[in-house]
């Protein structure tokens, strides 16, 4: 992987793709702009790209379109930036196989941290070919379903989870009955290693089991490993 | 029940006179009856033939050796006379004819002597017998079911005439509480369906005017989103520090700002479907929420704390109901320091979950006011404090969306209760 991450742009308003493309410059990746799908389609095959932020609101040819000719290209990850509250949008495009999105107005700090985010789980899963995400998830009775980012109780009623559980519950359940230590984890969700004070991991994981209905005294979903990690413990089901 | 009594009294005269035609017919055909039966009979064989001949009402008769007539007062009753023909016992057949007739009355009633052949005098007494038209065995059945009958077409009537304005009333009620619930049906009679023409096309207009207004605010708001990401992109480059936190902290809050409006415009809920959900776990996610900004902020954990069943399952729209609960949360913690929740388990088919705050609690003459939109109390003008002043107004509309409410209340001890009731 080069040293400077090339990053496309895909955005209607110059301002803000000017000003994003500086911003990502100045914190150390190598950018390329496009004003609409046309002129992205253009650039596509001049360069080699590590990501593409996309805006789905373009006019003529729309974001979502676009993404799915890219798919067609290549697995290269996609972060959307979204309005709020179109939550259909969202929605299709994560079932496309976008791997994130930011809504607008966006806090470029935020965008810069999913992007590295991506990248960072693109580059760890290596050449391994990119499957769309499952439609769905089943683990012990439970549904996770990636493109609504919701968990489903056995019953079907919907468990409401913060940003952080669900993140958590999703890098658990890719990696089910596999030990994960909280340097593991911590990298996994936040980029960075967990110092000797940082429970936020232990916090999460109580968080979950109780909405999980698991025994926090004697867990038997996610099970905590002696010596400072947790393991899902369950067979897992993945739906088209 | 005035018309039916005239009615039934029209029958009844109809009757009375009906009685006495049909007992003048009887008691004239069962008198010559009797005079035809004595004539033909032996002489020895008259009076038990007599005893046992049945009269009708209002006719007796005996064999006498004088002639009961000649006794009389004076003469007879006319209505009497009427009732029977004595010219048709004289002009009849000439065996049939009596030797000598005598007539006469007395008070009430009618004398005839008839004397037979031998010398004997049948004595036949007419009585009036005072006409019942009130009394017959069907009559009790026919009044019966002339008022059940008359009670059930009036019941019916009354309904089909006030029908229209209980509908009327009852889609006024729901427009109140859902402009966009669907028009009354313009059918029935001219004046009914002209009132709900009226009715539909008053609905029509508030609807129009609620649209245009929601688009205006969800366009400035909308509109307002890519001014807003450029500010926040080039507050990246401002090389001073203060100034630049600074301008974050303006940008986070106008964009706090637009999202409420936005959220306030369009009818999000709408549009979300409704599924079924833990209440409990998007209350904890909601309360997980607030302590995570918290530590985000580097500030302490708000006193928050939960109390209630583990699980609770309803049928809601989820991104809606955790934005309401979101928005009283965040109320109680920002004006009241702290957001202890309850849900008290459903009774009557209503759950409340009570979110309570030790703060000052609010005038009780604005504990209303502050459901208005934008709506603030002077104390919360402040920056430090002052939300949106969309926060309740949002939360309201998306629990009534949800059949249910919030009010606020203080409690006697000090602190705000907000009082989330749903239909469990």
């Amino acid at each position: 992987m080069d040293p400077a991450p090339h990053i496309l742009i895909v955005d209607d308003d110059r301002e803000i793709r000017d000003l994003l493309g500086r911003f990502l410059e100045r914190q150390g990746l190598r950018v390329s702009l496009a004003r609409d799908a046309r002129e992205a389609r253009k650039l596509w095959p001049l360069g080699r790209y590590h990501l593409v932020v996309l805006d789905l609101m373009l006019p003529g040819e729309s974001g979502l379109d676009f993404a799915r000719w890219l798919r067609t290209q290549s697995d290269v990850p996609i972060v959307m930036l979204t309005a709020m509250g179109e939550e259909t949008d969202r929605i299709v495009g994560l079932e496309i196989g976008a791997d994130d999105y930011v809504a607008k107005p966006f806090n470029p700090r935020e965008l810069l941290a999913r992007i590295r985010a991506v990248l960072r789980r693109a580059n760890g899963e290596g050449d391994r070919a990119r499957e769309p995400p499952p439609k769905a998830i089943r683990f012990a009775g439970w549904t996770l379903e990636p493109a609504r980012r919701r968990l489903l109780d056995p019953q079907g009623a919907e468990v409401t989870l913060t940003g952080g559980e669900y993140e958590l519950l999703t890098v658990l359940v890719e990696r089910a009955n596999r030990v994960l230590t909280r340097d593991m984890l911590m990298d996994l969700l936040h980029g960075r290693q967990a110092g000797p004070f940082d429970r936020a991991i232990d916090v999460a994981v109580s968080r979950l089991r109780r909405k999980l209905e698991d025994d926090g005294r004697n867990p038997s979903l996610i099970k905590t490993v002696r010596g400072g990690g947790y393991v899902l413990a369950a067979t897992v089901e993945r739906a088209g | 029940m005035v018309v039916q009594a005239a009615g039934l009294t029209i029958h009844a005269l109809d009757r009375v006179d009906l009685q006495r035609f049909a007992q003048a017919r009887e008691v004239s055909a069962r008198a010559f009856g009797v005079w035809r039966t004595m004539l033909l009979a032996p002489p020895e064989r008259r009076r038990p033939i007599l005893e046992e001949v049945d009269l009708p009402p209002g006719l007796s008769a005996s064999l006498d050796r004088e002639a009961a007539a000649r006794d009389a007062s004076g003469p007879p009753p006319p209505h009497l006379a009427r009732l029977i023909r004595l010219e048709a016992l004289l002009q009849g057949p000439h065996r049939f004819r009596p030797r000598e007739l005598v007539v006469g009355g007395r008070s009430d009633r009618m004398l005839i002597s008839l004397r037979l052949p031998d010398g004997e005098w049948l004595n036949l007494t007419l009585r009036v017998t005072p006409p019942r038209p009130w009394h017959s065995e069907t009559f009790l059945v026919a009044f019966l079911l002339m008022t059940l009958t008359a009670i059930a077409l009036v019941v019916w009537a009354t309904r089909r005439l006030t029908r229209p304005v209980r509908e009327l009333a009852e889609a006024a009620d729901r427009l109140g509480r859902d402009v966009n619930s669907p028009p009354l049906p313009e059918a029935g009679p001219r004046e009914v369906a002209t009132a709900a023409h009226a009715f539909n096309t008053m609905a029509e207009r508030i609807r129009r005017f609620v649209s245009d207004r929601t688009l205006m605010l969800a366009a400035i708001s909308h509109d307002l989103r890519t001014p807003i990401t450029r500010m926040r992109l080039r507050a990246e480059f401002v090389e001073d520090e203060e100034i630049r936190a600074r301008m974050l902290a303006d940008l986070v809050e106008m964009e706090a700002m637009v999202n409420a409006s936005l959220a306030f415009a369009r009818d999000d809920q709408a549009a979300e479907a409704s599924v079924p959900l833990d209440l409990v776990a998007l209350l904890r996610t909601v309360l997980d929420e607030a302590t995570d900004a918290a530590a985000a902020r580097g500030e302490a954990s708000p006193p928050v704390d939960y109390a209630g069943p583990e699980r609770l399952t309803l049928r809601a729209r989820p991104l809606a109901l955790k934005r309401a609960i979101g928005n009283l949360v965040q109320n109680a913690l920002l004006h009241g320091g702290s957001a202890r929740v309850r849900i008290e388990p459903p009774s009557g088919g209503t759950l409340r979950l009570v979110i309570s705050d030790d703060g000052p609690g609010i005038p009780e003459e604005s504990l209303e006011a502050v459901f208005q939109p934008f709506r603030r109390l002077e104390d919360s003008r402040n920056r430090e404090t002052g939300g949106t002043g969309l926060g309740l107004p949002i939360a309201r509309n998306i629990l009534r969306g949800h059949g249910g409410d919030v009010v606020l209340a203080n409690r006697p001890g000090g602190g705000l209760d907000a009082i989330v009731t749903l239909p469990a």
